[in-house]
């Protein structure tokens, strides 16, 4: 039991912003209207957060897991987490190993992880890695849009069949949701090629459009009542000019919910890498009018990093343009995988047009709860890094010394200088913490109202807000001071969020010989066991209509 | 640039093994994923598919592919360097070939198939990993792999050892960064092949026990290790009585993975497959001995005083 006194609370979900209150927690780590006795927590003077709550990022998987091989030398300057009695040894830096990543993410006072590619055939491998990340609740979502399986009943327009595929396939991987990445494009590059356009028929494929993709997988997400709506990450990621390609994509989606993953890098002007340039305005418009639909920005941070993604053919395009090395990854069936280490560089104008473009959608959205913080971990930056985004959202003045640093050059391909908005601390909460939680369906999330999960940060309020935020004075997850003046207290394991949407009963029927067609393992072996996720939390499905 | 075997099975149709035996050291590996397999995209199965084998012998492997390639030994590392020049159109001298023990045409004709291909894929043994050169082979050929993708789809996959490897690999990394070769002397993970493997902890004399589950080095590695692990306590778990338990203090009989004790084991592309056993066995299995070991040993006071040395350290020297 837990009372915590005197402090100023933020809790957008509530519309509470900044009056002083107590909050209360009982012994099952629940929010309640007040206890007796138990320890109590006097915050006077200090700030109150909700949870962070990471709506997109890789933390673990075959991916992510190929990326820490791929960098030894990285691992080798890092941080390291020295082992203790209640902690594991681990490192820190671009990709952390499991156990830092649990630390590393409660030290600065987030609680909740969703891992946003799970490609099923390595599901089995994400849960046990996700089963070594302490203290914070995961989630994760299966990446979808290039499942040949599935692609084949679209192209064939059966409906049912594939939305009974879809609802198989993330029970099967044991995922709380639908990843879409570069719907089409990722099975193109199976043979080497891509899909840049939305109306022009994948390779493989009569009629099938990445289009169409975008419409029916969004609808099916909605039709099965999935709590977290489709996740997607458009078609022609990075390339100049993809802001055509992104607002078509969003056309698409009219009607829909969906949840736009990294926009930042879906957001460029001009013909090529010279003309290239930020059109945030456009895009941020199409949000601002269209509240259906939220973000993550992707934002970038200059300094060394590491590229994972599902989409195979940008990466291979990006170590052509860096000769970096080079890490690709096709599973069956599935998916694509590609990884790149990389370093976003102030002097590089491409480089500093997606800095730009990252906080300028952060600012240009004018609803916190439409625009998340990310930073599509460790594509743009890694998620340890965020209080420094908060500090450019919450500080115009420092924002322009940071621009300063800039080559002149920029100045006609960016509209940040332009906007002088800052973030108050109320918007800080929804955009970390309230938003991202409603986006993901997780009604206990970033919420401090009374029945919801007592994931609780209290900041030592201060004028440098990058400290202040890389520095919780205490973290509170599910009732348990688990960070408490920099050290870490306690080290619990986390939940896993998941969803069992309805199938119909004869798909299991309908996939086994198309299955034996493509995999190479048995189809009793495929689906990863309940009884093999640890601490299961499972969420129900609304469907559409019932809302 | 890899993919799974699924890939292979359905779309590779120009597969080259460099420096391996599958078809004696992974019996099941031609018939389950690649060229015996029909599918979608290569319906006529092995007649679909053009297999070439690169060694230095004519194993039994070789008689499987259309085109055998008798590199000399040692010259492996050459004949990937000449081949990246090739697919680019840059000169290579006669002479440069003729170290190889091949011949222009035989060159000029792998090289016209691997980029008229649809989907290409190298898979590679010890016979390119382990041999000179070692892993600047093993890279050299994943670099060829990478730039044939500025002409067709291309992949590499090395044909990993027998047992769980793989899974031992890819828990390391998640779990320390690295993959093998990893110290915890300071706290925490530190990697470096030749200094930290186990061959050298033990040729060294560095470490004064040794816990070995279900290996045998005592029948595989060179005689100053083995004469260390006699010296020095030796745990050993395995469902067989192995050379290491008779040099060890203590043997534990454990249940065999797969067999008689479940758990997961990882594909040689990475792909987790879970282990149902067929069979019950009388011993327990490996991780009900560690964990019962684990919970001895956190009876016993921690290893160092409180505060006795920082948490965290924030760069490495």
């Amino acid at each position: 039991m837990l009372r915590i006194t005197g402090g100023k609370i933020y809790d957008p979900a509530n519309g509470i912003d900044g009056q002083v209150k107590d909050l209360c927690v009982d012994d099952t780590g629940t929010i309640v209207s007040s206890v007796d006795g138990g320890r109590t927590i006097d915050a006077s003077g200090m700030i109150i957060f909700p949870g962070g709550v990471d709506v997109h990022t890789h933390v673990a998987g075959g991916a992510i897991n190929f990326a820490r091989a791929m960098t030894p030398e990285d691992h080798r300057r890092t941080q390291a987490f020295i082992r203790t009695q209640s902690r594991r040894s681990g490192l820190g830096g671009m990709a952390p190993t499991t156990f830092a990543t649990g630390y590393l993410y409660a030290g600065m006072g987030f609680t909740t992880v969703n891992e946003a590619a799970v490609p099923v055939l390595s599901a089995r491998h994400t849960h046990e890695e996700l089963a070594d990340i302490p203290i914070v609740d995961k989630a994760t979502l299966t990446l979808m849009a290039n499942n040949e399986i599935m692609l084949d009943q679209m192209e064939a327009g059966e409906y049912e069949r594939a939305k009974n595929v879809v609802a198989w396939y993330i029970w099967a991987a044991k995922s709380y949701g639908v990843k879409a990445v570069n719907p089409g494009g990722v099975a193109a590059w199976k043979w080497g090629s891509d899909a840049k356009q939305l109306t022009d028929p994948i390779d493989g494929y009569n009629s099938l459009t990445p289009g169409k993709i975008v419409t029916m997988l969004a609808t099916i997400c909605d039709d099965l009542g999935l709590p977290h709506p489709m996740h997607l990450h458009c078609n022609n990621l990075g390339a100049p000019g993809n802001i055509s390609t992104t607002i078509d994509t969003l056309k698409h989606l009219e009607g829909h919910r969906a949840h736009i993953a990294h926009s930042q890098y879906h957001a460029y002007g001009g013909d090529d890498w010279d003309t290239m340039c930020s059109a945030t305005v456009q895009l941020a418009e199409y949000f601002n009018t269209h509240p259906n639909i939220t973000t993550d920005a992707g934002a970038v941070l200059f300094g060394d990093t590491v590229t994972i993604t599902a989409d195979g053919p940008w990466q291979h395009l990006l170590y052509k343009l860096t000769g970096r090395k080079w890490g690709n990854l096709d599973v069956e069936n599935e998916t694509g995988c590609g990884i790149v280490p990389y370093t976003y560089r102030p002097s590089n104008l491409v480089n500093a047009v997606q800095w730009a473009s990252g906080l300028e959608l952060m600012l240009l959205i004018r609803n916190p709860w439409q625009v998340f913080l990310s930073t599509d971990h460790p594509n743009g930056g890694c998620f340890w890094r965020y209080p420094e985004i908060i500090q450019l959202l919450m500080c115009a003045d420092f924002r322009s010394e940071c621009i300063k640093t800039l080559p002149d050059r920029i100045k006609s391909k960016i509209t940040l200088p332009e906007i002088d908005r800052e973030y108050t601390l109320y918007e800080v909460a929804t955009s970390m913490s309230a938003g991202p939680a409603r986006a993901l369906g997780l009604t206990r999330k970033g919420n401090l109202g009374i029945g919801c999960d007592a994931d609780i940060v209290i900041y030592e309020e201060e004028d440098d807000v990058a400290r202040m935020f890389s520095h919780p004075r205490y973290v509170i997850k599910g009732g348990e001071v688990v960070i408490e003046d920099g050290d870490i207290r306690e080290t619990p394991e986390g939940r896993e969020f998941l969803v069992k949407p309805s199938c119909a009963p004869e798909t299991d029927e309908f996939m086994r010989p198309l299955f034996e067609d493509c995999y190479t393992m048995s189809f009793e072996n495929y689906p990863v066991e309940f009884e093999r996720i640890e601490n299961p939390n499972m969420q129900e499905c609304v469907n559409a209509s019932e809302k | 640039m890899t993919c799974t075997l699924g890939e292979v099975k359905q779309r590779a149709d120009f597969i080259v093994y460099w420096g391996g035996n599958p078809a004696e050291c992974h019996p099941r590996h031609f018939t389950k994923y690649t060229i015996m397999q029909k599918s979608k995209f290569l319906p006529r199965g092995r007649k679909d598919r053009t297999m070439v084998m690169v060694d230095i012998r004519e194993t039994k492997s070789a008689k499987a592919a259309n085109i055998f390639l008798q590199v000399k030994p040692g010259k492996d590392f050459e004949l990937i360097t000449i081949l990246r020049a090739l697919i680019k159109d840059q000169q290579v001298g006669d002479e440069q070939i003729a170290e190889t023990g091949l011949t222009r045409e035989a060159l000029d004709d792998l090289v016209q198939r691997m980029k008229s291909c649809k989907f290409g894929c190298f898979f590679f043994g010890m016979g390119l990993s382990m041999t000179r050169g070692k892993h600047m082979n093993s890279a050299a050929l994943l670099t060829l792999a990478a730039e044939m993708n500025a002409f067709t789809k291309f992949v590499a996959m090395p044909m990993r050892g027998h047992g769980n490897v793989t899974g031992a690999d890819v828990i390391m990394r998640w779990q320390t960064g690295y993959p093998f070769g990893i110290t915890f002397n300071r706290g925490y993970p530190r990697y470096n092949p030749g200094e930290f493997s186990t061959v050298d902890v033990l040729v060294r004399g560095d470490c004064d026990a040794a816990f070995i589950i279900g290996a045998d080095p005592g029948a595989t590695m060179p005689q100053p290790a083995i004469n260390h692990l006699k010296r020095i306590p030796t745990i050993c778990l395995d469902p067989h009585v192995t050379h290491t338990s008779k040099l060890a203090r203590v043997h534990i009989t454990t249940a065999a993975q797969g067999i008689s004790a479940p758990g997961t084991a990882y594909r040689m592309d990475e792909i987790p497959m879970p282990l149902k056993p067929a069979l019950k066995s009388p011993y327990p299995t490996d991780e009900e001995v560690v964990r019962r070991i684990n919970e001895a040993i956190a009876q016993k006071p921690f290893w160092l005083p409180e505060g006795s040395q920082p948490q965290m350290i924030s760069t490495q020297v």
